[in-house]
């Protein structure tokens, strides 16, 4: 239920530690599966009809289906245990990373001459989204114990207990599921060098190297910390990647010198200008034939109410106020603003490797028509998860 | 960087959350008496309390569980203790 991180700065869990850690994981299982299904009857039974009631007509957005269920019996259940078991996923770790930093730090320094490279930049003012704010309910977010391994430590540990297992034991299901479906979809494509913007700790850059090992591979993000424990969480998995804190609005690299620019669950961090900065920047660092590929919830104008909303909780409830405003954009929208052509938008949607398999991911390769975006399951973590992905390709 | 992130300013929140969401302190409120948002808390502390003793005791007892069969009986344990809240006939 709770995977087992798949490098040396995995911790040694004492019993009790270990049985939080899985508690949490099986409470959010609880919340995320049953106790949303039981939201979504409340929905129906009474927050919808007393909509009807009132405005003579369905919930027709997001926020309309969000007003409706506020002050719902399930609602409040599967809101007010969503929000402690999210407290309760960063309480977890937080004492096993302290204890366990020292060690970490030998760990990461044996690795410290394998391939790949670090460049931090001190200069660098961190954006307000990355630390002004406890993303995801995180404590100290992004920036916690500042250039130390701890906020990377606390991400990867913390990424195992939320994840249920739905990511993958190397919590990189959703960059494996991405890479095998571009690699099957456009056989033809072979990128020399490949950035991956807002990285983290690496977890979704690695499977892009291992699908392309003759590519270069740079991974940038604005927090120091996550990027010295990517760096040697990479080269502990023996990949060669060159990580730098770098902000992906601001890309200090020269123009076209990227075949494949790449973003999970990133874009909904930003705010509007400097997402729309980052997919600027993205166009202006591609080669032409290169691509844009990014993995992100899928959009409110493609979900129904109801289940645009439950992907929207998270904007008001869980400390990710750009949540909402990135769900109501036009991807398509997003990338022509940034230069592409119309006719160059690709999206699909890809069933998760390790759930569904490598016939599953084969199968929507081959299809004819692309799957269209699942209500229930497209970007929603629990049983069945599927990704959505969107870009373009620079002509 | 942007002119936007800047690292002083305002609390950021998403523009349209409507200011009856959040408490006095900032934070979510969703029962219409507050102090359930916390209760709420503190039955979930304690599941997770007696279940650290729960997977304490096997470890005593030397009971060589594989993680199928615990998993089921944390599964069985929060279905069994948190049965009363869910939504009858769902």
């Amino acid at each position: 239920m709770t995977p087992t991180l798949q490098h040396a700065m995995k911790p040694e869990l004492t019993v009790e530690e270990a049985a939080r850690g899985r508690f949490v994981s099986g409470i959010r299982s609880l919340i995320l599966n049953d106790l949303a299904a039981d939201m979504r009857a409340g929905y129906e039974k009474r927050a919808a009809p007393a909509f009807r009631r009132e405005h003579g007509r369905t919930p027709e957005t997001s926020r309309e289906a969000h007003l409706a269920l506020r002050g719902d019996p399930a609602f409040n259940i599967y809101s007010a245990m969503r929000v402690q078991a999210q407290k309760m996923v960063w309480a977890s770790v937080a004492d096993i990373v302290e204890r366990d930093l020292d060690r970490m730090e030998a760990e990461a320094a044996k690795v410290a001459d394998a391939p790949g490279s670090l460049t931090l930049d001190p200069s660098l003012d961190v954006p307000r989204n990355v630390d002004a704010i406890d993303v995801h309910l995180m404590p100290g977010s992004y920036t916690r114990g500042a250039d130390t391994l701890e906020a990377g430590a606390v991400y990867d540990q913390g990424l195992a207990v939320f994840s249920m297992g739905l990511m993958g034991a190397n919590l990189d299901d959703i960059g494996l599921s991405m890479a095998r479906y571009v690699q099957g979809k456009y056989p033809d494509f072979k990128p020399r060098d490949i950035l991956d913007t807002g990285c983290t700790i690496g977890h979704n850059t690695l499977p892009w190297k291992q699908a392309y090992p003759d590519a270069r591979v740079e991974a940038i993000d604005a927090a120091p910390g996550g990027l010295r424990y990517a760096s040697a969480r990479a080269k502990m998995q023996g990949q060669e990647v060159h990580f730098r804190q770098m902000s992906a609005d601001a890309l200090d690299y020269p123009d076209e010198s990227f075949d494949l620019v790449w973003s999970s669950m990133f874009l909904h961090e930003l705010s509007k200008k400097t997402r729309a900065k980052a997919f600027a920047e993205a166009y202006r660092v591609l080669r032409p034939g290169g691509l844009m590929l990014h993995m992100e919830l899928p959009p409110n104008d493609q979900m129904d109410a109801f289940d645009g909303f439950y992907l929207d909780w998270d904007s008001y409830y869980n400390s990710e106020p750009f949540y909402k405003g990135y769900r109501d954009e036009s991807p398509p929208e997003l990338c022509a603003r940034a230069g592409f052509a119309e006719d160059d938008y690709i999206q699909f949607v890809v069933p998760s490797i390790g759930i569904y398999g490598e016939q599953a991911v084969a199968d929507t390769i081959a299809a004819e028509e692309g799957e269209a975006v699942g209500q229930e399951t497209t970007g929603r973590l629990a049983e069945g998860v599927m990704w959505f992905g969107f870009g373009a390709w620079k002509s | 960087m942007s002119g936007d992130d800047k690292t002083e300013g305002p609390p950021i929140k998403p523009e349209d959350a409507p200011d009856s969401i959040y408490g006095p302190d900032g934070q979510p409120r969703f029962f219409t008496e507050p102090g359930m948002d916390r209760f709420v808390a503190v039955v979930m502390n304690l599941a997770q309390e007696i279940w650290v003793q729960e997977e304490r005791l096997m470890a005593l007892e030397g009971e060589d569980t594989d993680p199928e069969t615990r998993d089921a009986k944390l599964k069985a344990f929060i279905d069994r203790v948190f049965q009363p809240i869910r939504e009858p006939d769902a």
